[in-house]
């Protein structure tokens, strides 16, 4: 995968998390992936297109989207994964998808983004393009996958 | 230096010209809010505001205060200034935009360098205009903000129809039949797969997104019908299913961009989703309408929706 790709998301990650109080966020490692994205739980899709073409999909399991919605409504109790758990997820989503977009854009590769669309269960989710790249990403112990289905227009 | 008192600027409390006319489009007055520390500023912008016909219905000088007017006064429209005590209008934006998610901003302000400009538009501001404030380049801001939203009324009246349409052609030319469609629904309910779904951005003026949905059957009887095969793999069937929802999403958006060009839609590829229990949340969307049909293949289930966020 092109590496101003990788580079503009996962620094989107890194920076937007600490805005929303979340401070422990680290890169753990990237992976080449097939087109198959197996559901730990929550799977958040969005639409990109423009100088390039494809889908971000940012993976969690439900325990890690309960407490990053926690901190993003100020230390607000979570118990479960509810409709406003959701709502944050998506919000979050669209956040990191429009800043990595941002960041693309000052390295001159023009992108858009659709709106988010949760899904959560047990499924697997198979992207159109063969290859994916996965950006492994921890927030606190937690696994945050951030997968990369892409191609240059 | 001259205290600027208030009253002393004289503009007519009751406008008698609170309605803007618009070749072409419906007649609504625009409702602003005036946010700014600056009593000299607010008069300022309250005077040219009122004299171009606008309706001021109030104005703030601090984020307290924008909170109040904005919960109580539900504008269509705030002026923000960016310095104010104890906030700047950034900061003050998103507090809003916390009670109206989707209230239209204009920063107005001395100050307007490259971080300015780069974090408003990270805050999804629709517009900046420099102090001292050229009237006739506010307005048009103003006028430009709001057709922008009369677009997406469009839109709104517009894309159910289109996707249904295309889904009806799709059948039609695929399978000689076309689906019988229920009525249409425009409820926001989470909801729970048939079995596999297939999810398409869509990307343009407005974000939005597609969603066909069925059980894995009939997408299996689909792909055999399709294909003309006895037997068919599960590639197969993710392939067929991503390649109707891509026809269905494409040439419904096509429509679209005949009808308005200014709409610009396009699509991301599809995803195909399948497994034991896939639930696709209630959505944060500004307008969706889904609807059920039957097919000769069994139930084909379509939402579609768009949000009035400008990309």
């Amino acid at each position: 995968m092109n590496k101003d790709y990788t580079e503009s998301f996962s620094i989107a990650f890194l920076d937007v998390m600490p805005q929303l109080g979340i401070t422990d966020v680290q890169l753990k490692g990237e992976t080449e992936c097939g087109h198959l994205i197996r559901s730990p739980g929550v799977v958040v899709v969005i639409g990109i297109t423009g100088d390039l073409h494809g889908n971000v999909y940012f993976t969690m399991q439900e325990s890690c989207a309960n407490s990053i919605a926690s901190t993003m409504m100020g230390g607000m109790e979570v118990l479960q994964f509810d409709e406003m758990v959701q709502s944050a997820v998506s919000e979050l989503s669209n956040m990191l998808a429009a800043t990595a977009c941002t960041n693309l854009s000052e390295k001159g590769i023009g992108a858009d983004i659709s709106t988010p669309t949760l899904i959560h269960g047990d499924f697997t989710a198979d992207a159109s393009l063969k290859q994916a790249s996965c950006l492994e990403m921890l927030v606190g112990e937690n696994l945050f996958g951030i997968y990369l289905s892409l191609e240059t227009k | 230096m001259t205290k600027f008192e208030t009253d002393n600027f004289q503009y007519d409390k009751n406008p008698s010209t609170k309605i803007i006319e618009k070749a072409g489009m419906n007649v609504k007055e625009i409702k602003i809010v005036v946010v700014d520390d600056s009593p000299f500023s607010v008069a300022m912008l309250t005077n040219i505001l009122i004299s171009r016909g606008f309706v001021v219905a109030g104005s703030a000088n601090s984020l307290e205060e924008a909170v109040e007017a904005v919960t109580t006064l539900k504008p269509d429209i705030v002026t923000m200034d960016m310095t104010m005590p104890g906030a700047d209008g950034i900061e003050c934006t998103k507090a809003i935009r916390a009670v109206c998610p989707h209230l239209k901003v204009i920063i107005v302000s001395s100050m307007m360098d490259d971080e300015i400009v780069h974090r408003a538009q990270k805050a999804r501001i629709s517009g900046y205009v420099q102090k001292p404030v050229d009237e006739e380049e506010l307005c048009l801001l103003i006028q430009r903000i709001m057709s922008d939203d009369e677009l997406f009324l469009q839109l709104d009246g517009l894309y159910y129809n289109a996707f249904r349409e295309a889904l009806a052609d799709t059948f039609n030319k695929f399978f000689k039949s076309v689906p019988d469609f229920q009525e249409k629904q425009t409820t926001r309910e989470e909801q729970v797969s048939r079995g596999m779904s297939v999810v398409m951005g869509i990307i343009g003026k407005y974000g939005g997104r597609m969603i066909l949905d069925m059980s894995e059957e009939a997408a299996e009887n689909i792909a055999k019908f399709l294909l003309k095969k006895e037997e068919v793999t599960k590639d197969q069937i993710v392939n067929v299913m991503g390649e109707i929802s891509n026809i269905v999403a494409g040439n419904a958006c096509s429509l679209l961009n005949k009808s308005n060009s200014l709409f610009g839609l396009r699509v991301a590829p599809p995803t195909i989703v399948y497994g034991e229990c896939i639930k696709i949340s209630k959505t944060v969307l500004d307008t969706v309408s889904s609807a059920k049909a039957e097919t000769d293949f069994g139930e084909v289930y379509f939402n579609v929706g768009f949000n009035r966020g400008v990309n």
